[in-house]
């Protein structure tokens, strides 16, 4: 990869931040943009009632109060805008990768809300590769997701990108700070 | 008991063959034995871009007739990590453009295109690009064009700076790299050059020349509004004009026989009684084409902000140059993507979520058979052979 390549990267990579989460705290509330991986439509529904899937395991859940919610459901406020197999089912937690695979540095960011507390959070999900699909807890929203020439609003790239190898295993959603003035 | 009983009817039956002439053996059978297709696919063929969520490196292009209820799944062709799929029927050849890692998930990277032949699925060369950068997403037909007659192709790259590698087919080498920042897909468009969608909205048309550079570019400004009418990625083409359909179902055409895209009088896919909160398009690939030039645009009862993936119910046959609704074609069930075949009384191809296909009569609607989940786990793209 050339240097200018790396420096786009990192142009990208900032871009990101800035767009999201400006375009977030626009819409408050509604989450949004896409994560790593890819999206999608009734595949993720087909995949959500298999075995092993949010619904048919026992509920994960952090211990802390103003955390809540089930890690390994679809429904878990941190991942307002992630797309991807949750790497809570995979080996991982939410905010660490299964052993075994690389997070990329590349990340996408979106805004949820924590209803516990009121706060919007900043959530960097960040993919984990080098390890082929997780195959567990497919989770996917896609509220502000836009085509692909808008890249930072697209959750349809694979974003193992800066990484060693990007075959995609799983995505997590860790808290990256407190989006400033949520309103 | 039980065991007596077995006993005694073998043995009853062992004396009436017996007592009869017995028949001729069954046959030696050949073997190897390795199975053929026809070169020129019949029109109730269809190539099925299998993106195999579970296994993404694992991808892979079945080869389907639909038109046949007991065996419809004729081969396979490798689609790996991520891969693009391109048919020329006149070429007679299926391109792949895939990556591969040299230990499966890890070790040195290779990005391909490779050639393979529509009558025997046995690779027949290979074009490796250079610099581990294609762009690897969910599969869209703007990912990897042939152009120039099908001699050439084009495949997007994204690291994510944003380029084009053009490649020449027949002479098996990359004739170079046109760095297009900003814009992402390429569409066929004049004798031998690409449109693309931008990041501010517009749209840019290039030309090359005969060594793959660039002499000529024209941009569209304001093609599409990317907050309020975003369009989805995947057009249906009629003839070399390129119809997409917005996300709230606006409808906009391209002519891209030109040098430079030439936008069409926009239309609409109408609007019906039903929805919950309104009717949008919504699944992957959400639009196709028949013959006569008539839209089919897949459509959801739940259209909101962020449910233009999730699916259709139903499929809305649009005449785009009258702007007029014509029909509505109820799919029994949510569907992800769509064609419509070139047969002589032509079919709407339905993929399913669980990788169900089924098929409709495209003039009548009617369900006429039903391929079930025989093809491929995750259809995301399908390219009617003829």
């Amino acid at each position: 990869m050339s240097g200018i390549d790396r420096l786009t990267e990192r142009f990208a990579r900032r871009l990101a931040r800035g767009t999201s989460r400006r375009s977030v705290l626009a819409v408050l509330g509604a989450a949004i943009t896409g994560a790593g991986g890819f999206p999608l439509l009734p595949v993720a529904r087909a995949a959500s009632s298999a075995p092993g899937a949010p619904g048919s395991r026992p509920p994960m859940l952090s211990g802390n109060p103003q955390d809540p919610g089930d890690q390994a459901s679809c429904d878990y406020w941190r991942y307002c805008a992630i797309d991807g197999f949750l790497c809570t089912c995979c080996g991982g937690t939410v905010n660490s990768c299964p052993p075994g695979t690389e997070m990329s540095p590349i990340t996408w960011i979106g805004t949820c809300i924590n209803a516990a507390d009121g706060r919007a959070y900043v959530i960097s999900y960040n993919d984990c590769c080098g390890v082929s699909s997780c195959g567990q807890c497919f989770c996917n929203r896609n509220e502000g997701d836009r085509p692909q020439a808008r890249p930072q609003s697209n959750n349809d790239y694979n974003w193992c990108l800066g990484t060693q190898s990007s075959i995609y295993n799983c995505s997590v959603a860790a808290i990256v700070g407190v989006a400033d003035k949520a309103k | 008991m039980r065991i007596t009983a077995l006993v005694l009817s073998l043995l009853l039956g062992a004396s009436a063959v017996s007592a009869q002439s017995p028949p001729p053996p069954l046959p030696e059978e050949a073997l190897p034995s390795v199975g053929r297709l026809p070169a020129d696919y019949p029109a109730s063929w269809v190539l099925v871009h299998d993106f195999r969520f579970l296994s993404i490196l694992d991808g892979r292009v079945a080869v389907v007739d639909t038109a046949d209820g007991v065996r419809p799944l004729k081969g396979l062709v490798r689609a790996a990590q991520f891969a693009s799929m391109q048919y020329s029927r006149g070429r007679r050849e299926i391109f792949t453009a895939e990556t591969f890692y040299s230990r499966l998930t890890r070790g040195e990277r290779t990005d391909a295109i490779t050639i393979w032949d529509t009558a025997t699925l046995e690779p027949k060369g290979e074009i490796v690009l250079p610099g581990g950068k294609r762009q690897q997403t969910v599969s869209y037909v703007g990912q990897f064009q042939l152009i120039n007659g099908d001699r050439w192709a084009l495949v997007t790259n994204f690291t994510p700076a944003q380029s084009v590698t053009v490649v020449d087919l027949d002479a098996r080498r990359v004739l170079g790299e046109v760095d297009l920042p900003g814009c992402a897909h390429v569409f066929a468009t004049g004798p031998r050059g690409f449109s693309s969608f931008c990041a501010d909205g517009s749209m840019i048309s290039v030309q090359l020349d005969d060594k793959g550079a660039v002499v000529s570019s024209a941009t569209l400004a304001r093609v599409q509004d990317l907050d309020n009418q975003p369009l989805f990625g995947n057009p249906a083409m009629v003839g070399r004009t390129a119809w997409f359909v917005s996300y709230k179902g606006q409808l906009k055409g391209f002519d891209l026989s030109g040098p430079v895209a030439r936008p069409l009088t926009p239309a609409s896919v109408g609007t019906a009684p039903g929805g919950a909160p309104e009717w949008r398009p919504g699944g992957w690939q959400v639009m196709a084409s028949d013959a006569a030039g008539l839209l089919y645009v897949l459509m959801s009862p739940a259209g909101r902000e962020g449910s233009h993936k999730d699916g259709g119910t139903e499929v809305w046959v649009v005449d785009p140059v009258r702007n007029q609704q014509l029909r509505r074609i109820d799919l029994k069930g949510v569907a992800g993507s769509i064609t419509v075949t070139r047969e002589a009384t032509p079919h709407l191809v339905v993929a399913r979520a669980d990788g169900q296909i089924d098929l409709f009569d495209a003039a009548s609607g009617q369900l006429v058979r039903q391929l079930g989940a025989t093809a491929a786990m995750s259809p995301l793209i399908m390219v009617p052979a003829q």
